[in-house]
């Protein structure tokens, strides 16, 4: 009997909103009638990249209730899901599984690319569209998936640039450190192999733990091979810790990273004295972004929370965003419609980190990797 | 010998943190027959706590290094002491009497919440201890120059040691504990306060766990919410290596693995450090089960 009243209050309940409804709806505007646009956004909300994670649900957020004030999408709301991958691999299907089922059109990130690696063809079967934002590896591209696309470059660009510059700043002896996830190693690997080609000896080839404190021991024994600069392919945590330790033995030797190092938080964790100096390549941090869209946004994005975001991988995922809604907005939420206009109709889009435009394989269109250095205030200057 | 010497001196000030961290497993182990899953995460708040005096506080600052320094161990042994405490009343006693398995869920709960719960209050970010809170010395021995930091690393590591394996061998406390630890039922037929013994194991286990999360933010410089989980697993490591439930045993262990950590970087290969570690692991419990120094029933701990 309990249950039967339950149903039958459930029933009275739904009936009664879907009359209110009814009645309610005249004064309403249209946004509010046409269905939200569902976007999804996967990223490391947990875990150990979690301040990546958070700084783009943060933008992209921000960048969702700009619109849905300014009256939405061709007349319909934003509605940003949210799910977390944690940073790795194995909670990232749950991830990408659980926005399927929230019907999202298309998914903004993620981040690490063995994450976005472990999401891809998950997101295809279900035909929808996946911009990544940090994951940089080669190979993402390489799949033919066409509902496949990424704001932010390649390894190989990226291999290409650090190779470039570890040969112009004249270094001759380079030890190559990287961390063992596929996009450190595939940087790692790239780099090496750019070396024998433009005369820059590899002297050691190593591979470090993500996660441990302690690298004095692998420093001690790159001492020995006599390099002339550390070529470190991994992420900003280490590369401090590297950073500090190698200060610490009084050994003065140049490194130079990939664009994985470029967060506020490597000179806070290793200080400036030991990180002055320092080289990395990557796209333009947040503070070097010119354009009218970007400072608006970084500008609302301070307001909000009172620091601008860490890095420029949050940035990128919001570029992800724009671009999506820019597809939305010229063919409607149809998730082969709007790849179909990603490919082949976006040109001339001005996004938060320039013009913005795919290739058939889904990759940016355009160079945009830059040589940095930490400065003795521990300031990342363009070079 | 000289590269020799530098990888070994780096391999023991590593070991000496596993060890610290590995007692507090230990010694829990030997009373309850429990994994504390958490311990890692006591660990990081360790970690977090010496953060919050000596960087949001700036205790060094207003009241001269030394001091400052003697007051934020006492305070993060004493505050992770308190935290132990609680976790074992609110995760582990209401199930002292249940199925063991029971427990070990209550545990990798208690280290999940502990662990968010630590984000949530400090942030995802990475935090650093600044690089110049400590001044740099380094000392010249055998014509090298070894920081002193890393020296002092291990000789707190070691005093701390000596003052447990005291405690537990030279005080009526520490005889309950190893009656406790060998027999709990007969314990309390002769008068022993169980409950209370392991309240003390579940003080001071955090305590030098949290006195470990100190010392690698000041050595290291870096801390965040899950530096906890490859400490913890590694100090676990030491404890198995040692013989779980034998203070001295975690100590060997912990050194042990500081230095086959140091030695396999340098001598065989940095990416197969890790590796090596379990190999060992894996020798060791092949050629003696229980571990190098096994609990012996009558002088367990």
């Amino acid at each position: 009997m309990r249950f039967n009243l339950a149903a039958a209050a459930a029933l009275f309940l739904t009936l009664g909103l879907v009359l209110l409804g009814a009645q309610g709806s005249p004064a309403q505007d249209a946004a509010a009638q046409a269905p939200p646009i569902k976007i999804g956004l996967m990223g490391p909300i947990t875990g150990p990249w979690a301040s990546e994670g958070q700084d783009m649900e943060k933008v992209v957020n921000l960048m969702a209730e700009e619109i849905n004030r300014n009256d939405g999408v061709n007349g319909a709301k934003v509605v940003i899901h949210s799910a977390d991958d944690g940073g790795a691999p194995k909670t990232a299907t749950l991830a990408a599984q659980q926005l399927i089922a929230e019907n999202v059109v298309g998914v903004v990130g993620t981040y690490g690319s063995s994450v976005t690696e472990a999401t891809q063809y998950i997101y295809d079967e279900a035909g929808i569209i996946q911009v990544a934002t940090g994951s940089t590896s080669v190979r993402l591209t390489e799949k033919g998936l066409t509902r496949f696309f990424r704001t932010c470059p390649r390894d190989d660009e990226q291999g290409k640039i650090l190779a470039q510059n570890v040969k112009g700043l004249g270094f001759k002896k380079a030890a190559i450190v990287h961390d063992n996830t596929s996009y450190a190693k595939g940087l790692a690997d790239e780099a090496d192999a750019l070396f024998k080609t433009s005369g820059v000896e590899t002297v050691s080839f190593e591979a470090i733990t993500p996660g441990d404190r302690d690298f004095t021991a692998t420093l001690t024994k790159l001492k020995t091979q006599n390099p002339d600069v550390i070529v470190f392919t991994g992420y900003y945590p280490e590369a401090a810790l590297i950073l500090r330790q190698k200060k610490e033995m009084a050994w003065d030797i140049a490194m130079i990273g990939g664009d994985a190092t470029n967060n506020v938080a490597l000179v806070e964790s290793a200080g400036p004295a030991a990180a002055e100096g320092y080289y990395f390549v990557s796209p333009p941090g947040p503070s070097d972004i010119k354009g009218e869209q970007a400072a608006k946004l970084l500008d609302a994005y301070q307001k909000k929370h009172d620091v601008l975001p860490s890095s420029v991988w949050a940035i990128l995922a919001g570029d992800a965003f724009g671009v999506l809604v820019e597809a939305v907005k010229n063919t409607g939420p149809d998730p082969a419609k709007m790849a179909d206009f990603l490919h082949k109709d976006l040109t001339g889009y001005v996004g938060l980190t320039g013009p913005i435009s795919f290739n058939e394989k889904g990759d940016r269109i355009g160079e945009v990797y830059r040589l940095y250095q930490v400065d003795a205030k521990g300031d990342f200057i363009l070079k | 010998m000289e590269f020799f010497l530098q990888q070994f001196t780096n391999g023991l000030t590593v070991g000496a943190i596993y060890a610290l961290i590995a007692l507090g497993y230990t010694m829990v182990y030997g009373v309850m027959k429990l994994i504390n899953f958490a311990h890692g995460e006591l660990f990081t708040l360790g970690a977090f706590i010496g953060y919050a005096l000596l960087v949001t506080f700036g205790i060094t600052g207003r009241v001269g290094l030394g001091l400052g320094l003697a007051i934020s161990v006492v305070l993060v042994a004493g505050l992770v002491g308190v935290a132990g405490h609680v976790l074992e009343r609110v995760a582990y006693r209401p199930l002292r009497h249940s199925d063991r398995l029971a427990a070990v869920v209550s545990a990798l709960g208690a280290s999940i919440f502990l662990q968010n719960a630590i984000m949530l209050s400090w942030g995802a970010n990475y935090r650093s201890y600044s690089a110049d809170l400590l001044p740099s010395v380094s000392v010249s021995i055998f014509g090298q120059s070894f920081p002193l930091l890393k020296i002092l690393i291990f000789l707190t590591a070691v005093v701390v040691m000596l003052a447990l394996w005291l405690f537990v061998h030279r005080t009526r406390i520490g005889m309950a504990i190893r009656a406790a630890a060998i027999d709990q039922g007969a314990a309390k037929l002769m008068g022993i306060d169980v409950s209370s013994v392991i309240a003390v194991v579940f003080v001071i286990g955090p305590a030098l766990g949290g006195i470990a999360g100190l010392i690698v933010g000041l050595c290291y410089g870096q801390i965040n919410f899950g530096m906890g989980q490859l400490y913890g697993l590694k100090a676990f490591t030491a404890a198995i290596i040692g013989g779980i439930g034998n203070i001295q045993g975690a100590m060997v262990g912990g050194l042990l693995l500081g230095l086959v950590e140091a030695l396999g970087a340098a001598y065989i290969s940095v990416a197969w450090k890790d590796a090596l570690t379990f190999v060992v692991l894996i020798m060791i419990l092949v050629v003696r089960p229980t571990g190098l120094l096994p609990e012996r029933v009558a002088e367990k701990l």
